[in-house]
């Protein structure tokens, strides 16, 4: 063994020991899954490098952008260090009070939200985190229209109560007003700003102090004289909210035999029915109520047990299927996110039914293949330790895996499939030529990374320009990638300038009357095809293509229908103006004819190819383009200069708010008309507005800017052709 | 219906009609009543009967809550668009909420000079050029004249029609047989157009009278009232 091997063998060995301490694993009541969602800048990696300090996991502090160079444990990729932002969830385990906790960081940029819907689909509970004096921000709503949607159970935690403007009572406020959440403080603070001492713990009715030089010492004491009024008015206000969800609790306030257990009981109750919100505070950063916000998640966040989760039976017509935490169970597993790192390939995996051990055989019901478990490891940040065998309601990972995304692990007996996640399809595009040979294997390699871990970002080969395009959410969302192909796989790329995914669309109905004929030596071909196109009224449920068979009396062979349909089919995928697909289309056939001898199957489908050119023209074409939904925060003397922004960007003001010293500032804006903009808006504001966004919806292009667009393609066109 | 019928059928003119014309640029209107009778409905369906005219609205609210506001005025559409069959109205809906801005003030923490000045801003920087101002829920009851002459001063040098609803805040205010309370009077000089709204139970109809038009103070019921159900103005 050399010295290196010996080290490796002696760190393995220490964190063996480490898990060997850690007894508490197989209670399933004593567990829980939580995430921590938040807008950009709230605190979420601060408190996370807490959490991890408080439960021993790490021995010393590092800040996000601390002076050290160090940057936070949760922040593993190089890049994300650099620029102070987190990008992939970082799984980790951490144990507090005996409670195995799995945490994990999400990204807080919207163009990272597949990360936070892929984290939130497979936890049982969450940490909200509010900034005390933003609170809540655009990004805020979008994480609660998430929570919402995946019946994620929360404790909101009030970060930065020690920053100047800080307001808890104001952020509980929005929380009523904004997410239309019961919110209920748990705690109000001992000071504010540059003058908080800690909390008032509204159950207890302590005051509560973090001491130390990391806060590490919790020193419980009476409540400070002045503010005992307060508190015990808040505390009313809180047994009031609270004992809705428990008829003890709301008895023995009528006997004044309040327990703190009732308490707990009673929030949890609510909390687990998404009913209510208990509010934590304090400041990450100032180390102050991180150790009781973890108490929180103990004592109201759900265990695994306590969240019912479904998966569809592939062999019984996708029936639901109710699964159970029960370990002597055949084993549920959903792989819900792959890193191909350091390490080789990871899967992080929750487990929701069964347990899995080293060496157990699974069964991938996407791929039908059947694997053996290698290395099963339980994940700390960036480094990982060895674990034997992993049980329900768990989060682990697996090595070496061939799967995607997304995909269900079972026990060879089953064949289940864990619902679909909600994946939005991508809004920008942009154009990437690798500089020599090796970048351009190195860049293979890395969007064969990518694309298996984000099902967001989307790459392919351009048939016309043979360019290589890469697809995705957002500037920034692709800007990261092409960086981490430069750091992580060493290939160097240049880009284009990115391109909107456009649609095309028609505007009124048209009828076409289309024949295919070809006589010129062996076999012919013919077919002729009548009938209309139309547009697809918006809606909801309204398809992006529709096609309707209305032949009657067999003048078209039922055998060559699915040719038409095939055809139209290949017809909308490129449509005329633009060459992107064209959208909320139906093609309607109801006559045409046939030749015995000369029709065929490729001869219908050439038919509907052409009758669908000629008719796209007839059919008044429109160009159809992203419209984001554009948040705008900052002070409110930069008011005039952000609705100047928005009006150059062909934008529509939907709404201002102003609260006297900030304003939020709400637009629609055509997507392609934001790129740099976070550069113009650092500019028009000192670099203080920050601004978020995602699709709204698909709306038309006036008709300048898309004479325009199809002038540029034409000319793309004409300079590749002459190629 | 396409959308030039659905506005000639409109009960907003015979709304007008009662105002003999309308508010009019430069002036401020009032609609007043106790809480609760449909203010803000009345106050949406007459920005909305604007929006369909391609006239550019702002809705200056105080509430906190712009979400409040827009679904007001997406059921308002709504509303008035099925009642009417209006065709392709997913598509107008689309296309008048561009003329139209929600402004969001907490009232405590903003004076009127500074709302005046976001408006302001808004209109110069943003290049909005709004027709008619709605603000919805202030307190004007309580407002001091300054800034009350301020308001139609501001109405005045950008040309447009401003709107208040209006509910006394004070619990102890009388209200005369038009369901206007006697704190609204002190600015009665300054209000061009003064509308009471006052349940009547027998009809089951909220009636609108036209308390004060332009110089003439002698309230006449006008031709149309708000229907309890719909919360819309109808004839």
């Amino acid at each position: 063994m050399t010295t290196g091997d010996e080290g490796v063998f002696a760190l393995r060995e220490s964190r063996r020991i480490l898990r060997e301490e850690e007894v508490c694993m197989s209670e399933l009541s004593k567990m829980r899954n939580i995430g921590i969602s938040a807008h950009i800048d709230s605190g979420k990696t601060t408190l996370s490098e807490r959490i991890l300090y408080y439960c021993n996991r790490i021995h010393a502090i590092h800040e996000v952008r601390g002076k050290d160079g160090v940057g936070a444990t949760m922040d593993s990729m190089e890049l994300e260090r650099e620029r102070g932002i987190t990008i992939a969830s970082a799984a980790t385990h951490v144990v507090w009070k005996d409670h195995d906790i799995n945490v994990i960081d999400t990204p807080g940029h919207v163009d990272f939200t597949i990360e936070v819907e892929r984290s939130l689909r497979v936890l049982d509970g969450a940490i909200m985190v509010l900034c005390s004096v933003a609170g809540v921000q655009s990004q805020s709503i979008t994480v609660d229209r998430q929570m919402k949607r995946y019946r994620v159970p929360r404790i909101a935690f009030i970060n930065k109560c020690d920053r100047t403007g800080a307001n808890p009572y104001r952020v509980k406020q929005q929380l009523i007003d904004k997410l239309g959440l019961n919110a209920v403080l748990m705690q109000i603070p001992i000071g504010l700003e540059d003058r908080l001492e800690g909390v008032v713990d509204l159950v207890t009715m302590e005051a509560v102090y973090f001491e130390g030089v990391n806060g590490d010492d919790v020193r419980r004491a009476p409540i400070p004289e002045g503010l005992k009024a307060e508190a015990a008015a808040r505390r009313l206000e809180m047994l009031d909210a609270v004992s809705l969800y428990s008829d003890e609790l709301m008895e023995a306030m009528l006997d004044d035999a309040v327990t703190e257990e009732l308490i707990h009981n009673a929030i949890r109750k609510g909390t687990i029915a998404l009913q209510l919100v208990p509010i934590m505070m304090g400041s990450a950063y100032k180390n102050k109520g991180i150790q009781l916000l973890l108490d929180g998640v103990v004592n109201y966040l759900p265990n695994p047990t306590q969240v019912t989760n479904t998966a569809l039976d592939l062999d019984n017509n996708e029936e639901i299927v109710v699964l159970k935490s029960d370990e002597k169970l055949p084993p549920v597993i959903l792989g819900f996110k792959l890193e191909d790192g350091q390490y080789g390939q990871l899967t992080y995996i929750r487990i929701y039914q069964g347990k899995l051990k080293k060496g157990d055989e699974l069964f991938n019901t996407r791929s039908h293949k059947k694997f053996k478990v290698g290395r099963l490891v339980r994940m700390h940040a960036a480094s990982m330790e060895d674990i034997v065998e992993a049980n329900c309601g768990d989060i682990a990972a697996l090595f070496g895996i061939e799967c995607a995304s997304g995909d269900t692990f079972c026990h060879p007996s089953l064949n289940y499939s864990m619902t679909s996640m909600y994946v939005p399809k991508p809004v920008i595009s942009l154009s990437i030529t690798p500089i020599d040979k090796k970048s351009a294997d190195n860049m293979a390699k890395a969007l064969n990374r990518f694309t298996k871990e984000d099902p967001t970002f989307h790459s392919y080969v351009d048939p016309e320009s043979n360019q290589t395009i890469i697809q995705g959410m957002g500037e920034l969302h692709l800007e990261v990638y092409v960086e981490r192909m430069r750091r992580e796989y060493k290939a160097e790329v240049t880009t284009d300038r990115p391109e909107v995914a456009y649609r095309e669309a028609i505007s009124q109905r048209a009828e076409f009357n289309y024949t295919h004929k070809k006589q010129t030596g062996g076999s012919g071909q013919y077919a002729r095809i009548a009938g209309y196109v139309e547009p697809i009224e918006d809606g909801p449920d309204a398809k992006e293509f529709e096609f309707i068979d209305m032949i009657k009396g067999g003048v078209i062979p039922s055998e060559y229908i699915p040719s038409c349909e095939k055809g139209f089919t290949t017809a909308v995928k490129k449509g005329a103006q633009l060459g992107f697909p064209v959208v909320g289309v139906r093609c309607v056939i109801n006559d045409g004819a046939f030749h015995p001898v000369d029709s065929s199957d490729q001869a219908f489908q050439t038919a509907a190819l052409g009758a669908f050119r000629e008719v796209y023209e007839k059919a008044k074409p429109v160009i159809l383009e992203p419209v984001m939904k554009v948040s705008v925060e900052g002070p409110a003397e930069f008011q005039g200069n952000i609705f100047g922004s928005i009006n150059q960007r062909r934008g529509i003001i939907v709404s201002s708010t102003e609260d006297g010293v900030n304003c939020v500032v709400d637009a629609e804006v055509p997507l392609s008309e934001m790129f740099g903009y976070s550069t113009v808006l650092r500019s028009l504001t000192q670099g203080k507005a920050e601004f978020t966004m995602e699709l709204a919806k698909y709306s038309r292009v006036p008709t300048g800017v898309g004479e325009e667009l199809k002038r540029a393609y034409q000319e793309k066109r004409r300079k590749e052709q002459g190629r | 219906m396409e959308v030039q019928e659905l506005n000639a059928l409109s009960p907003l003119r015979a709304f007008e009609q009662s105002l003999h014309g309308g508010l009019g640029k430069g002036n401020l209107g009032v609609l007043v009543s106790r809480h609760g009778i449909g203010k803000t409905a009345c106050l949406v369906h007459l920005a909305t009967d604007k929006l369909f005219r391609n006239e550019h609205i702002i809705h200056v609210s105080f509430s906190g809550n712009v979400e409040h506001v827009i679904n007001w005025y997406k059921e308002v559409f709504r509303q008035i668009s099925e009642g009417r069959s209006l065709s392709d109205a997913a598509t107008i809906y689309n296309e008048i909420l561009a003329n139209r801005v929600v402004m969001n003030f907490s009232q405590e923490n903003v004076s009127v000079e500074k709302v005046l000045s976001s408006l302001e801003t808004l209109i110069k920087h943003g290049s909005f050029q709004a027709d008619a101002v709605m603000f919805d829920g202030y307190k004007l009851t309580i407002a001091s004249e300054e800034d009350v002459r301020r308001i139609k001063q501001f109405a005045m040098d950008m040309k447009i029609e401003v709107w208040f609803s209006v509910s006394p805040v004070r619990p102890d205010v009388v209200f005369d047989e038009h369901g206007v309370p006697n704190t609204i009077m002190k600015y009665e000089n300054l209000i061009d157009t003064l509308i009471g709204l006052k349940y009547n139970e027998a009809m089951d109809k909220v009636i609108m009278t036209l308390v004060k038009d332009k110089t003439v103070h002698n309230p006449i019921p006008m031709k149309v009232s708000l229907d309890p159900k719909t919360m819309l103005i109808s004839e």
